[in-house]
């Protein structure tokens, strides 16, 4: 049943209702400039006055509110705030959050002032509605309203009075019946005083998460709309770049005739350096977006933000203004003292470029509706609907009226005919692209004029969405000689975060200038009384495109107030929380020391005056604390260390830190106050930090809905904890442009990272209700540098504290042998042992003819050389396809000709992707050139419908096709000529009865002399062995079956055995000794750590994935969904046959399989390659969920562990590349599930480094690959 | 061709690039599997095939012939939510909300193969199922309540794909005695 609270769509709606009290604001109708602040957007006249609250006659409640909630339960605690006020349930409100046709226009959602700032004007007209209908009921109830109760929405009095069926009670509902009531909010109305709250200040469940739990629409990405299609934007490549005259100039030219092979696109749409596709279907428009041809001008690139260091030199060369918001007391002079004594402490901190990194790439739907202004069908009186153009939008927006304003300027639109419905999204914490995405779907939807939904990409949402700032902190400051200090000079430097509307940019509707806002001086004062105290802001324009990321700008600030504190503490001998509580001003702030002194209690801080375990290099430790559970490390784990892994390398420390986030335009007001107490645990061998526990002590004043605010502070903690240990915005080397395109190069907390974390909430029911968003994040990384300090007695100042940032403060010299050396100690298995080292003399190796051995085939080669000078073979005369036809055969012939072909693989050759099985057309890249697959299928013109079954025989037996042309052997005649008359006829049969499909074969491209056919001739004549299979009679039948099936259709060997100059397969021990076939290696089968055996061949060729070897891929993987048209036999004799050429040894294979696992593990602690770091997390971000040795998830597929993997134990890396480039998307069966192609998600360099680690992290016994990036730049260019 | 969502048959693409994910969500017209990655890395396209947790974001379609895949919206049961939804509803499992149901589904399968899962295990079969808003801890609170939760319901799992929920997936060293040559 619909309620009237769902039912009005517009302010005009709510304007023209019956049956309703509204309580109305005036809105602003002109935008306060403030200097240096971004302009807010005034709102329109002509839509008249906001709605705030409007009660229905069904008791239904519309509220209203211009911020949108952002994951954070914003829509559950306003919702309490009017069930409150208003008495009535919660369940009868429908809070509406941002649409614009509706929503107040209250501007973005930033700075936690959603709740403490935002709400007041909601909560007033909350009171002031249930005020009206109070003295309303006083009337219907002829009685005092301070006789009257309210609740769940109905007034009632008290039974006092006879007689007893008079009405005792009223709904509100029953109040407005036919009436319209507008009252405009008086913001003096009385509120509830808190201790008469019922709702407010009690954990109530999200009124939003049944509705996510079950699937229902509430996303922006599942918004449809009927007629929807599907659009993709292409971007330029200046990834990060939000100004300079480059954008909007740099495209070239788009070519859309390389996407005209995709059904289903409906408009390429191109303005300047805007890009979009539009097609009927999404992976049309997702294949389209891969396959358009875009040309780019060259750019000027950006400046190098390569590490901290650059990051800080491009901060300080950038042009700034220098804005002092505090001087007080003499602060050179105390320097200058403090200087001479030597007590100065100049200190400077630097802040990474971060990700709002949504879990959902932005998306957004927009719905044109052309003008009709001009449509004579239109007569007048038309509405505005038919007058002009207008276009609905759904959108993830943090901002809608923000939005609306910006697609008014893109679409040339006045701003009363763009309606933003906003929609939930993933959790941004800031503003990502969600902006972005919406204003690329109107431009694709008024291009087309239908409803276009727009996702962007994980890439295009990494690469674009506009960046946390980098900032940069310098202290000078100092102590007095009694401890006390001298004087704290902060200057803060931060790149502005405007990022204008990407589309606004790329079309050129607005000029991309660089802009510099008043942004970096959110608690840039210090929350401490220091004598001579000076406080300046360095204001700067952009020079990575950012945006506002949680605790904007005071995060960073406060991790350097927090730092330096305890930088401080420590210089002076004092505790770092008793320093903390000396230096505060209790007056002015008695709830921080309050906070502090309980968030110290319930963490079990324990008073120290300098680092409580450090590491002890040289045995001597500089100072101890007296903590028990000291792990201060002996001279014997230093020896340890160098051993392998060491005892005792864990070093723990605790950190404590303080911030109040002041927020908004200088000065600003202060949210919640947070503390934390983290405690840290640091690998020294890894570098790895831990944060075990953290203690927040938290005061936001009245918790409006504690579990809420509660949950607030654990996303608070982890998110920080996330950015001070993992966060960086890598850029690519050169250009300059953001480098991550995925959750591997830019990794963020796992759930096996999660500390345990406490939370202690100030118990301040009386007070306001204060912004919990970000507080608690605050002073989170200066606490985790801090025990960082106190474990290793090294000072961090450039988050985030990575391994490899970690390892090299610690300088711990350990594993310093080269990693191939050590992995070679280790690996102390016994190696499989090679056939060429065995006696192989007298084993039936398959005959080749051979050069040298043979003069009589010398001879042959002169005549089969004259033969071709003669012009070659005769043709055989075609057949009728009639003749030809199934007909004759019996079904099971038909069978067995069908296994025949599958054991041939004759559809892996012979069919091109994506064409009619046989058919012909692959292309087959030869030494000697490019061959085309034939067309198998009957069809008389361009297949072999013709052919007459002699034809057939001497094609497969001496490679000459039936008009008499010379085959080249990439056609595999060599091994085919083993093949029986019965089976050859079986294999006829079937080939012949398949559907005939026409298909013209490319003429082949051979460099000479192999174009020139008859010259096979003579290659026939030296290499060719057109004799019939000779069974071994020393050899079981079994082994027999198997040699005429691997040597014969199977022909194995035309893949796997390596072939000599003239492409001819060598003989003896180079059998099946591996070879590069079309960009794939087929390996040799010696390279694994575990042997194979008959079982594992079994297993491999029948099941596509072995115990100890991996899985078959690539070329190998067709043609092993092929053999499973085979019995069971013929496999077992395939693997009885390949078994025999492999040694045998003692060691079980299970027992080696584990052994490699076990050892690639340690070695892994050995290598610095392998050790945490970028090329780790990067192969753990992109390839741990399915590849891991036990310890992550169970997925979907085979995960045989990588160290046991033939092709990281290969020569080359050609198989590993082309399985991360190009994934795997047709197994080669049901068990082996399905991996993603990541050629569109990493760079050249980023496949490298990740092969290079994963070369060394599982084959630590083999030398590493030499030219890996070249290698990926030839495996990427083959297709 | 065809495949089974949620207990009911449906045909699959024979031409085209769709995955597993823009058929549940495009043609199928079901919300819960998310697009986060396309590859495979963030867990909240996760879905069941055949009982086991996968990844539809890097499932071509036209690679689930035969096969039964279940969504969160196939976890409901007649009397209501299924026991893991209960859960993380009791706890107030999410945020923003976008990954919640690749945890729900990562959650079924995980108790399916351990009812009684340890905090170690837990963090490890989810630690590839990113959050970025932080809810982990009322996650792992959400998947101890569904195990006592399922434990209460005395069934156990009877959900869609059970019955296959041993074949297809293979964790390392341990592999399926299936396809043993002898």
């Amino acid at each position: 049943m619909s309620r009237r609270a769902d039912s009005a769509l517009s302010r005009a709606d709510f304007h023209s209702a019956t049956g309703v009290l509204l309580v109305v604001r005036e809105p602003a109708l002109t935008s306060a400039v403030v200097p240096g602040q971004p302009a807010t957007v005034p709102a329109n006249p002509t839509e008249g006055v906001e709605v705030l609250i409007a009660v229905w006659d069904d008791g239904s409640v519309t509220a209203l509110h211009g911020h949108v909630d952002l994951g954070t339960g914003l829509r559950t605690a306003l919702t309490q705030i009017v069930a409150e006020e208003l008495d009535v349930p919660m369940a009868s409100i429908n809070m509406v959050l941002g649409d614009t046709a509706r929503a107040p226009n209250q501007g973005a959602t930033i700075a936690s002032a959603s709740l403490q700032i935002h709400a007041e004007p909601l909560r007033r007209a909350a009171a002031q509605a249930r005020r009206w209908l109070l003295a309303r009921a006083a009337t219907r109830l002829n009685c005092g309203p301070q006789q009257i109760s309210s609740k769940d929405g109905v007034f009632s009095m008290p039974q006092v009075a006879e007689p007893a069926s008079l009405a005792a009670e009223v709904p509100y509902g029953d109040l407005l019946a036919g009436q319209h009531v507008q009252l405009m909010l008086d913001l003096q109305t009385p509120v509830k005083a808190p201790q008469h709250y019922r709702i407010v200040g009690q954990s109530v469940p999200r009124v939003d998460l049944r509705d996510k739990l079950t699937g229902a629409l509430v996303f922006v990405h599942d918004m449809r709309v009927p007629g929807m299609l599907h659009g993709r934007v292409v971007r330029p490549p200046y990834a990060g770049a939000d100004h300079g005259d480059f954008i909007g100039n740099t495209l070239q030219g788009v070519d859309e005739s390389s996407i005209a092979h995709i059904p289903g696109i409906r408009a390429v749409v191109v303005i300047r350096d805007f890009v979009g596709i539009v097609a009927e279907r999404e992976e049309q428009a997702e294949q389209a977006l891969r396959e358009l041809s875009v040309q780019w001008k060259p750019w000027p690139g950006m400046p190098d933000l390569s590490d901290a260091n650059h990051v800080q030199q491009a901060l300080r060369n950038n042009p700034s203004t220098t804005r002092r918001l505090v001087d007080e007391g003499d602060v050179d002079a105390a320097m200058a003292q403090a200087q001479a004594a030597g007590r100065a402490m100049p200190r400077t901190y630097v802040w990474p470029y971060q990700m709002h990194a949504s879990i959902g790439p932005s998306c957004a739907v927009a719905d044109w509706h052309a003008g009709k202004g001009d449509d004579p069908a239109f007569a007048s009186p038309r509405t505005a609907d038919q007058m002009a153009a207008h276009i609905t939008v759904w959108a993830g927006t943090q901002n809608p009226h923000v939005l609306r304003f910006d697609l008014s300027r893109l679409l040339g639109l006045p701003d009363v005919l763009i309606n933003v419905i906003r929609m939930e999204a993933a959790g941004c914490y800031g503003r990502n692209g969600a902006d972005d995405v919406a204003a690329d779907a109107a431009l694709l939807s008024r291009a087309v004029g239908a409803p276009v939904r727009v996702q962007l990409t994980r890439e295009q949402e990494h690469l674009w969405e506009p960046k946390g700032a980098a900032q940069l902190m310098d202290v000078r400051g100092g102590l007095n000689a009694d401890g006390s200090v001298a004087a704290y000079d902060f200057t803060t430097s931060y790149p502005s975060n405007g990022a204008p509307t990407l589309a606004l940019l790329l079309t050129r509707s607005i000029a991309p200038v660089a802009q510099a806002f008043e942004m970096g001086d959110r608690t840039a004062r210090p929350p401490y009384d220091f004598a001579n105290l000076r406080v300046s802001v360095k204001d700067m324009a952009p020079i990575v495109r950012a945006s506002w990321l949680r605790g904007v700008s005071a995060l960073p600030n406060s991790f350097a107030h927090e730092s330096y504190i305890d930088e401080l503490a420590t210089a002076a001998g004092v505790d770092p929380v008793d320093y903390r509580l000396r230096h505060l001003n209790r007056q002015s702030d008695p709830r921080a020391a309050e906070l502090i002194r309980a968030t110290a209690l319930k963490a079990g801080w324990f008073p120290h005056t300098g680092p409580q375990q450090q590491s002890c290099r040289d045995g001597q430790p500089r100072e101890t604390g007296e903590s028990g559970e000291s792990a201060q490390p002996s001279q014997s784990d230093q020896s340890a260390q160098s051993g392998g892994v060491a005892q005792g390398n864990i070093l723990r420390g605790q950190g404590f830190a303080y911030a109040r986030y002041v927020h908004s335009k200088w000065p600003g007001f202060g949210a919640a106050w947070a503390a934390w107490v983290a405690d840290v645990e640091v690998n020294r061998t890894t570098g790895e930090v831990h944060v075990r526990r953290v203690v927040v002590g938290h005061d936001a004043g009245l918790l409006v809905n504690p579990a809420g605010v509660d949950h607030q502070v654990h996303g608070n903690v982890l998110q920080t904890t996330s950015r001070a240990l993992l966060e960086c915005v890598p850029f690519t080397p050169g250009s300059n442009t953001v480098a991550s395109q995925e959750w591997g190069s830019y990794p963020i907390l796992s759930f096996s990272q999660v500390p345990v974390i406490e939370v202690v909430h100030m118990p301040r029911p009386g007070e306001p209700a204060l912004g919990a968003g970000e507080s608690s994040s605050v002073p989170g990384t200066a606490a985790i540098a801090n025990a960082i300090f106190d474990a290793t007695g090294v000072r961090f100042r450039e988050p985030p504290f990575t391994p490899e940032v970690v390892r090299e403060a610690l300088n711990v010299p350990l594993a310093s042998v080269p990693s191939t050396q050590v992995a070679t100690n280790i690996i102390a298995f016994a190696p499989v042992q090679h056939p060429e080292a065995i006696a192989w003399d007298n084993f039936p190796w398959p005959k080749r003819r051979s050069l040298v051995a043979s003069g009589a085939a010398l001879a042959a080669c002169l005549a089969g050389l004259f033969a071709a000078l003669l012009g070659g073979r005769g043709a055989i005369a075609p057949v009728s396809a009639a003749a030809a036809g199934p007909s004759i055969y019996t079904a099971a012939t038909l069978e067995r000709g069908r296994q025949l072909a599958a054991l041939g693989n004759c559809v892996g050759c012979h069919t091109a992707a994506g064409g009619a099985p046989n058919a012909g057309g692959l292309k087959l890249q030869t030494p000697f050139g490019t061959v085309y697959g034939t067309n198998l299928t009957p069809d008389v013109e361009t297949g072999i419908g013709g052919w007459s079954q002699a034809a057939f025989q001497r094609a497969m037996r001496q490679g000459i096709s039936r008009d008499g042309h010379y085959l080249y052997p990439a056609f595999p005649y060599t091994a085919f000529a083993k093949t029986s008359d019965d089976d050859l006829t079986a294999l006829y049969a079937h080939l012949m009865a398949q559907p005939a499909v026409k298909a013209v074969t490319p003429p082949a491209q051979m460099r000479f002399p192999f174009n020139i056919r008859p010259l096979m001739a003579g290659w026939n004549a030296l290499f060719h062995d057109a004799s019939p299979f000779q069974p071994e009679p020393a050899q079981s039948p079994q082994w027999n079956r198997g040699d005429y099936l691997v040597n014969g259709l199977g022909h194995c060997g035309a893949c796997h055995t390596p072939r000599n100059m003239l492409g001819a397969e060598q003989g003896g021990t180079a059998y099946l000794a591996g070879a590069m076939v079309d960009g794939w290696e087929a390996p040799a089968l010696s390279n694994a750590p575990v042997h194979w055996d008959f079982d594992e061949f079994y297993r491999y060729l029948r099941q596509g994935y072995t115990q100890h070897h991996g899985i078959a891929a690539g070329p190998m993987a067709s043609v092993v969904r092929e053999l499973s048209a085979l019995p069971d036999d013929d496999i077992r004799a395939m693997a009885v046959y390949l078994g025999s050429f492999q040694s045998k040894t003692d060691t079980s294979a299970q027992a080696l399989a584990q052994t490699a696992v076990q050892q690639a593990a340690l070695a892994a602690t050995q290598s610095t390659t392998t050790l945490p770091g970028p090329a780790q997390r990067l192969f753990n971000g992109a390839c741990g969920a399915c590849h891991h040795d036990g310890d992550g998830p169970r997925l979907l597929g085979i995960n045989t562990p990588l160290a046991l993997n033939s092709n990281l134990h290969s020569d080359r890396p050609d198989n590993l590349l082309q399985v991360i480039l190009n994934g795997i998307q047709e197994p080669a069966g049901k068990d082996i599930g399905f991996m993603p192609a990541f050629k569109h998600s990493l760079s050249d360099a980023q496949i490298a480094e990740l092969a290079a680690y994963m070369r060394q992290r599982y084959a630590p016994g083999k030398a590493a690959w030499r030219d890996v990036p070249e290698a990926v730049a030839r495996v990427r260019s083959l297709r | 061709m065809n495949i089974q969502v949620n207990g009911q048959r449906h045909p699959l693409p024979t031409t085209g690039d769709a995955t597993l994910l823009h058929l549940l969500r495009n043609d199928l017209r079901l919300n819960s599997p998310k697009y986060g990655c396309g590859l495979g890395e963030c867990g909240s396209c996760t879905v069941l095939v055949d009982g086991v947790a996968a990844r539809a974001c890097v499932i071509p379609a036209r690679g689930m012939a035969g096969r039964q895949v279940t969504t969160m919206e196939g976890l409901r049961q007649s009397a209501g939510l299924h026991p893991v939804q209960q859960a993380f509803l009791e706890t107030q499992a999410a945020q923003c909300g976008y990954c919640l149901s690749g945890m729900v589904m990562m959650t079924v399968s995980l108790l399916r193969n351990n009812p009684a899962p340890s905090d170690e295990h837990i963090r490890q079969q989810l630690s590839h199922n990113l959050c970025r808003c932080g809810t982990h801890v009322e996650i792992i609170q959400a998947v101890k309540l569904a195990a006592v939760l399922m434990a209460q319901a005395g069934t156990a799992d009877t959900g869609p794909g059970r019955a296959d929920a041993q074949v297809g997936a293979v964790s390392a060293m341990g592999w399926p005695e299936a396809a043993s040559p002898s």
